[in-house]
């Protein structure tokens, strides 16, 4: 499954090795080691809806990367797209994707976003910005950022705007971003059918409709670009041979509607182990152990996925609770739980909760709300 | 009982009565305290538009949708949203946003990631201010004002009635006063609360941006180059950590460029040397809780002497912000 390739940037390190092992040796009394050559996935590619753009299947959110070497990184692994937002840290996200891509503009696809405005001069100002910014004449996928009704997905100025640019030649297809109601927004990008791309968050812990609406967008021609894909991140232990973090990734994938996906990635480890999901042949043992890991979540970690059915009887909104729960479990940050419940109001709840003999709330996922709750007060005694 | 017992007696209950009063009390306002920031007395030709809206850890995405992660990474506590507009022109309008990001330490790394250019406008403990916006922050806030359709002087005016308004007087990071001045592109200091450099293992930490000219433009020639490179002090709980995350960089190095570990004349031990494969040339020295190095730079000489002074100018432990902004 894996293959040794050495890339243009690691052959210039290893040619100019040489120099650096003469130059800072003097000052140094020590042992030399030299590079050795990295194992690297094989890209996997997908198709990217209608645009029939190649895309890998690991892509790359850049929103809160601020190191031009993870993007090195990313781009010598052989990631192609690459996502980002005119609003990513007040524009330096695309500066930093412009300038690392400065020279190598045809062999990467570049996805960003804007907000829609009420008038065309704004819209038109955003993107210019973007371009500017980016360092390109073009953007591959230009995408609404952050729609909220099936009646934005549908705006026909929204889509005659998109229109122009396309002829215009500043955009090569276009599409919409959401965080909310996303099965309602991905049948409306569906039936209105003037949408290539839509991005949306999409993990193991999403519902069964979302799944089928990322299928009727995916058959419709869309081309589907998954984000928030470990649901907040799991520091854990392997399980088999994928982490849980590429346990997480790898779920997703495994879902061919979704033409690829872009974890947020802030370091040059966290690339290369998304990256490595790529190319990879699921072994029995390893669906075994993703089997494992999917129930091992089902039942035990709250994503806050928002399936809570029920209400507290004594009016306690458990949700706000649950989110103890994910710090200790998903994030495995206690520090986080103490801090929560450094309020003395949330100390009071927790407690009543765990005393309490009439809860009423349940989770979708099989989560027991209530022992739960009970964990999380035990550990704050 | 005696007299002064009774004395101690009193005044114990009268303390305790005090702060039973305070504490509540100074919970309220800490609580209200963010919404206090919103100017009040505005020119007389803006207003403030609808209610303020107040934002915590659970509904800051509803506000700022996928950056909220990158706020939350920085310790992101609350913030108060409000909208002000030109009564006569009504299509000028600034959004302001005030974050209280816990401490200085967080607000000035939110600030920082932010920062484009250095603009600076003499707000707050820094601030950077273009046609449409402004950012800065002081204290444990990072304020940041966008406008449509109004001037740079109505961005900056509101910027510095919500600076009159804050009082968390806390002074900046001191690391960032460690850096040496010399080329130093200035407002080019960011912190990261973790992935310094790109790298896990390096935690968190601060980056300054230097330029670097080579010898015939320093003397005045007419070929002239100049690149960037960066200083950078990693911070850990303790020196263990810093050299343990020393090896962990001496380990990487070795399986994707080429490093030498071992000891100099001029940092002393744990000193890392080598080529990074994204960053190029890199130096790391052990001081303390801190690791200090440079990446990316051409003129070892010119670095070597940078470093020296950097590693100088550490005379303290880092302070105890970082166990929570960990």
């Amino acid at each position: 499954m894996f293959f040794t390739k050495i890339g243009r940037r690691r052959f210039i390190t290893s040619a100019s090795s040489a120099f650096l092992g003469v130059a800072v040796a003097p000052f140094l009394n020590a042992r030399s080691t030299w590079a050795k050559t990295e194992k690297m996935a094989t890209p996997e590619y997908r198709i990217l809806g209608k645009t029939g753009l190649r895309v890998t299947a690991v892509a790359m959110g850049v929103m809160n990367c601020s190191d031009p070497a993870v993007l090195h990184r990313a781009y010598d692994l052989g990631v192609n797209f690459y996502d980002t937002a005119n609003v990513y840290m007040a524009g330096k996200n695309e500066e930093m994707v412009g300038k690392v891509f400065r020279g190598k503009r045809d062999k990467v696809l570049i996805q960003t976003k804007i907000r829609f405005k009420p008038t065309e001069q704004e819209n038109r100002e955003s993107i210019e910005t973007s371009l500017r910014r980016l360092q390109t004449d073009y953007v591959d996928v230009l995408l609404w950022h952050a729609l909220q009704t099936p009646e934005e997905v549908a705006n026909p100025e929204a889509f005659e705007f998109m229109q122009k640019l396309k002829k215009e030649g500043k955009v090569r297809f276009h599409g919409f971003s959401s965080h909310s109601d996303m099965a309602s927004l991905l049948r409306e990008g569906a039936k209105s059918s003037v949408h290539d791309v839509a991005l949306v968050s999409y993990n193991f812990t999403h519902s069964n409709e979302l799944k089928e609406a990322v299928g009727i967008a995916a058959k419709s021609g869309i081309g589907v670009v998954a984000m928030k894909t470990q649901a907040g991140g799991y520091k854990t232990e392997k399980i088999g041979s994928l982490s849980p973090h590429q346990a997480a990734l790898r779920i997703v994938l495994t879902d061919h509607n979704v033409s690829t996906a872009i974890p947020g990635v802030t370091t040059i480890e966290q690339i290369d182990e998304c990256a490595a999901v790529m190319g990879t042949e699921l072994s029995r043992e390893d669906l075994g152990s993703l089997d494992q890991y999917h129930s091992y979540l089902h039942g035990r970690i709250c994503t806050m996925c928002g399936g809570c059915i029920g209400a507290c009887p004594h009016g306690v909104a458990h949700s706000d609770l649950l989110r103890a729960v994910m710090y200790r479990d998903a994030y495995q940050d206690d520090r986080l739980v103490h801090e929560m419940f450094d309020d003395e109001d949330r100390r009071q709840k927790i407690r009543q909760c765990a005393e309490c003999s009439s809860c009423f709330v349940r989770c979708r996922r099989g989560l027991d709300i209530h022992a739960q709750l009970r964990s999380v007060h035990t550990m704050l005694l | 009982m005696g007299t002064e017992n009774m004395a101690i007696h009193n005044a114990f209950i009268g303390l305790s009565l005090l702060v039973c009063i305070l504490i509540p009390w100074g919970s309220f306002s800490e609580a209200e305290l963010i919404q206090t920031l919103l100017p009040k007395n505005m020119p007389e030709e803006w207003v403030q538009r609808d209610a303020a809206e107040m934002f915590t850890k659970q509904t800051l995405f509803e506000h700022i949708d996928g950056q909220a992660d990158l706020f939350l990474q920085y310790g992101f506590e609350k913030s108060v949203f409000a909208t002000y507009q030109d009564k006569k022109t009504r299509e000028k309008k600034i959004d302001l946003d005030i974050y209280d990001m816990g401490n200085v330490l967080q607000a000035f790394g939110i600030f920082s990631r932010f920062r484009n250019e250095d603009r600076p406008a003499g707000i707050g403990l820094d601030s950077s201010v273009g046609d449409h916006y402004a950012f800065f922050y002081k204290g444990k806030y990072f304020v940041v004002l966008q406008s449509t359709g109004s001037s740079s002087s109505d961005v900056q005016q509101l910027a510095m009635a919500v600076d009159s308004r804050i009082a968390d007087n806390s002074q900046p990071p001191r690391e960032i006063s460690y850096f040496p001045e010399s080329r130093i592109k200035s407002g080019s200091i960011e912190y990261f609360p973790e992935g310094l450099l790109g790298h896990q293992f390096l935690g968190r930490g601060f980056k300054a941006t230097y330029i670097e000219t080579d010898d015939a433009n320093a003397k005045g020639e007419s070929e002239t180059f100049s690149r960037d490179s960066n200083l950078f002090i990693a911070v850990f709980e303790n020196s263990q950590e810093a050299i343990r995350s020393l090896k962990l960089y001496h380990e990487d190095l070795s399986r994707k460029g080429v490093c030498q570990m071992g000891t100099s004349s001029q940092f002393g031990p744990n000193t890392l040397t080598g080529k990074d494969p994204y960053q190029g040339k890199v130096i790391i020295a052990h001081k303390g809780h801190y690791l200090v190095g440079a990446i990316g730079f051409e003129n070892e000489k010119h670095v070597q002497d940078q470093l020296s002074q950097l590693i100088k100018r550490i005379k303290q432990k880092p302070c105890g912000m970082y166990q929570v902004a960990k």
